[in-house]
């Protein structure tokens, strides 16, 4: 489904993805992990059309999408989240995912203002597809609450309901449960199951090794912006690359 | 165009450059330290000028001590302005800023009408006499506005790379939280870069006056020359205001005589059109907050 | 079931009711002068909700006043050189300024945070030299004068409005807010709007989920620039004297505070700070060379305790008042 072949990015003199080759096939829930500042969020950004890369292709369900706008690479089908708790902070969960199911319906600018029936059918669809999503992710509780005012845990779910409103057919998540408390990961490990259960190929950024390898099937390492392995967890957990990698950080942390 | 109107008219626009580079340095100090967009900048340098004249020709200083004189005073001026007008509000919005710049604008601006009176006032070159090198003649006073101009850029930018509250200044101005962290008193920095950015735009004014005259109304075009060298020279950028300002005065000052002022006026914007649409940033801009 | 219907009868009879009473206006008030505001005052309403359409985007244009001078040199120079209907010209004026923004629109949005708003600036100056550059099409720094009335609108037996007295052009400018404003609710309320508050909260997180930000934000600037070009229309028409300077970047400035001060939050925020903001000017006018003292005074403090705008003020008495008894 997607695929990334040399990928390479350079910021000025420093190189921040050194050649990735990559491939995900549909259905799949793979992990992305590795020390911090391997370039797995720069590596979400050139999927995603936040950065442009240096060289390389990203090619998604057998189009180049190299290089293109977020905006047409959603469209295209892939979703992701962000690394930094990212929201609507004035508008209310409701109100956020109704506006990210921008896509599906779309509702043109005349229509729109002319509030042509149309129009309010599709609203309706929206209004439809949006409470739907608070339900299946567990926040139809507070769905009227603004999302600033949020607790933290319910924050980073909300991230991942705004990009399910997309439709995605492919969902980067970029480190989804940082922050949270136990009880919040076991919630937001089970949603995230479930968005993979209804068909939807995800790949996770994930610093939490245990909760990548529970719930990954396949994980892929980076290192100083390439990847040094890949495979089950068990193979990763045993891999000596793997753990220097991590020991090497450890060491510089000491 | 003869060599001796070509030399006039670079240096012409050596000086217009100058005063341009004063007035946009102090606006884009206020700028990227303190987040405002000061659109009393313009009042500031009319207030330079008319400082500049009561010190010189009422109270009968030389002229540079005049300068110097009401270039302090304005500095300090600016100082208090910004404890009443624009701190108490540094936290909130921005267009909330908008609003308290506009009024110190219109507060600056009738006081200034009240007190001078409306209409412009001529003055007598405080540096008459002109030099005259390789057959080409050069006034004096277009050649003092340049070397003043100069040493005070030159020693802003002393202060900025080799003092401690210079690297202050540029540490609160590209990231204000990390720089608090650091234990930087963004209160002390912003007070400083507002004496600075004043007083700049007083110098500017007091040197533009002593040549062309005052009026009540001689900051707004000062306001938006300086606008338009931050936009073309690079936002957040110094050494682009320099640059900016130069470019926009050597056209303000070259295209007249060679073609027409309507020219000029063109030719700067055109230029600055195509700078945003090459690069937004500006020449040397920085990314954008 | 007689209780309910009734409940919701309250609010489009109260608003019929206002709408009536604006259409009296004229038979008490009859002085040319309070008119002469109260017509300014519409304008301001236009000009100020209009800028607030783009800040909904995320952007924040300080090029109102530039968008206006195109409106009221196109319309000026329609019906003068080419014998457009007035009617016409107003609309045509309208999409001039879209058309200028639509063209700078793109590469414009591009440019983020105050950045933009310096941008703008900077366009209503080059649009106010190249109005002063082309003499011989606009008149240079002289301007246009004895500009003619709008068309008149006779319907025989009964209507005759030839635009001879202020009155005429009261309802003229009654007409033209109203409708405005109806257009502008009509977007408020639709998808687009909350399309555009999501780029204004978090532009990235739009993009994210599909939306093409530049496109939506060069719509909102094209569409609040269309309505600054007529609302200087109406001005040319109404003041029949137009000259550059008439439109400089302080009115930009005055327009976005009008804005400000009544509330962007809320669509009702311009029109009451539009108010607000021409009426207190005329009534400090007797102090004559101090009244901009009255006006940045009430500028400022209005801002320092209603940092929302004078929209929130009920809000906040609410607040002060529980906050009080709830000590009790």
């Amino acid at each position: 489904m997607l695929e990334i072949r040399g990928l390479i990015k350079r910021f000025g003199g420093l190189i921040a993805v050194a050649g990735l080759d990559l491939t995900i096939n549909q259905g799949e829930l793979v992990g992305l992990i590795g020390p911090n500042g391997a370039g797995k969020t720069t590596v979400f950004n050139l999927i995603t059309g936040f950065l442009r890369p240096t060289s390389g292709k990203v090619i998604f369900e057998g189009k180049n999408v190299t290089g293109q706008k977020p905006h047409s690479i959603a469209e295209k089908g892939i979703g992701r989240t962000f690394q930094a708790t990212s929201l609507f902070p004035y508008l209310t969960v409701l109100q956020s995912i109704i506006a990210a199911c921008y896509l599906r319906p779309k509702i043109g600018f005349w229509e729109a203002t002319l509030h042509t029936s149309s129009s309010h059918r599709k609203e309706e669809l929206s209004l439809g597809r949006a409470l739907e999503i608070t339900k299946f992710v567990g926040l139809d509780s507070v769905k009227d609450i603004p999302a600033h005012s949020l607790p933290h845990g319910h924050k980073r779910i909300l991230g991942i309901a705004i990009a399910l409103a997309a439709e995605p057919k492919l969902l980067l998540l970029d480190e989804p449960i940082t922050g949270m408390n136990a009880e919040e990961v076991s919630e937001a490990i089970a949603v995230i199951r479930r968005i993979w259960q209804r068909g939807t190929t995800i790949l996770v950024i994930e610093h939490n090794m245990r909760a990548a390898m529970s719930l990954c099937q396949r994980l892929v390492v980076l290192n100083f912006g390439k990847k040094i392995t890949e495979g089950s967890p068990e193979d990763v957990r045993k891999n000596k690359d793997v753990i220097q990698a991590y020991l090497g950080v450890e060491k510089h942390a000491a | 165009m003869t060599t001796a109107t070509l030399a006039q008219s670079i240096l012409n626009g050596l000086m217009a450059g100058w005063i341009y580079v004063l007035v946009a340095l102090g606006l884009t100090l206020v700028l990227s330290i303190m987040g405002i967009v000061n659109l009393a900048h313009g009042e500031i340098y009319m207030f330079g000028a008319y400082g500049a004249y009561y010190f010189c020709v009422i109270a009968g200083l030389n002229f540079l001590l005049a300068l110097v004189i009401s270039t302090l005073l304005i500095g300090l001026l600016g100082i208090a302005l910004e404890r009443i007008f624009f701190r108490p509000f540094r936290h909130g919005e921005f267009l909330t800023t908008i609003i308290m710049a506009t009024g110190l604008m219109l507060i600056l601006q009738t006081t200034a009408v009240i007190s001078f009176g409306g209409s412009p006032k001529v003055v007598i070159t405080p540096f008459p006499g002109v030099i005259t090198i390789a057959g080409v003649t050069l006034s004096w006073e277009r050649l003092i506005i340049i070397l003043v101009s100069i040493i005070l850029v030159a020693a802003l930018f002393y202060l900025i790379h080799r003092t401690k509250i210079g690297q202050a200044m540029v540490a609160v101005s590209q990231d204000l939280d990390a720089a608090a962290l650091q234990g930087i008193n963004i209160d002390h920095v912003s007070s400083v870069a507002m004496f600075l950015g004043c007083g700049l735009a007083a110098a500017a004014g007091a040197l533009m006056g002593a040549i062309f005259g005052l009026s009540p109304t001689m900051g707004g075009f000062a306001l938006m020359k300086g606008i338009a060298v931050i936009i073309l020279g690079g936002l957040g950028s110094i050494p682009g205001a320099v640059i900016g300002g130069l470019i926009l005065g050597l056209i303000d000052g070259i295209i007249p005589p060679l073609l027409s002022s309507h020219m000029a006026s063109l030719v700067g914007f055109v230029a600055i059109i195509l700078i945003l649409l090459f690069r937004p940033r500006g020449i040397m801009g920085h990314e954008s907050p | 079931m007689k209780v309910r219907s009734r409940r919701k009868l309250v609010k489009p009879i109260s608003w019929s009711a206002l709408i009536v009473f604006l259409f009296l206006i004229p038979l008490f008030i009859t002085s040319p002068y309070q008119l002469h505001i109260l017509i300014m005052a519409g304008i301001a309403i236009i000009l100020a909700s209009s800028v607030r359409l783009v800040v909904t985007s995320g952007l924040l244009s300080l090029a109102h006043g530039g968008m206006m001078a195109v409106g009221a040199y196109t319309s000026a120079l329609l019906v003068m050189k080419l014998g457009l209907s007035s009617w016409a010209a107003l609309v045509l004026a309208g999409v001039a300024a879209g058309v200028i923004a639509l063209l700078v629109g793109y590469p414009f949005v591009r440019i983020k945070g105050v950045y933009f708003a310096l941008v703008t600036v900077f366009l209503a100056e080059v649009i106010r030299l190249i109005i002063e550059q082309w003499r011989s099409l606009t008149g240079g720094s002289m301007g246009i004068i004895n500009i003619p009335r709008p068309d008149p609108i006779v319907i025989p037996g009964l209507l005759n409005m030839d635009f001879a007295s202020k009155v005429d052009f009261y309802y003229f400018m009654l007409v033209l807010v109203l409708l405005i404003l109806s257009i502008l609710y009509a977007i408020e309320r639709s998808r687009t709007s909350l399309t555009w508050f999501s780029i204004a909260q978090a532009d990235f997180l739009a993009e994210s989920v599909g939306v093409n930000t530049a496109r939506f934000q060069v719509l909102a600037f094209t569409i609040g620039c269309f309505f600054a070009g007529m609302a200087g229309a109406f001005y040319s028409q109404y003041i029949a004297a137009i000259t550059p300077g008439a439109f400089g970047f302080f009115w930009s400035v005055y327009i976005v505070i009008y804005m400000i001060v009544g509330g962007m939050k809320s669509f009702a925020g311009p029109i009451i700070g539009a108010l607000i903001l021409t009426f207190i000017p005329e009534s400090a006018r007797v102090l004559k060379e101090f009244q901009p003292y009255v006006f940045a005074g009430a500028l400022m403090l209005i801002i320092f305790f209603l940092p929302e705008g004078v929209v929130s003020l009920p809000q906040r008495l609410k607040k002060l008042v529980r906050e009080r008894f709830s000590h009790a």
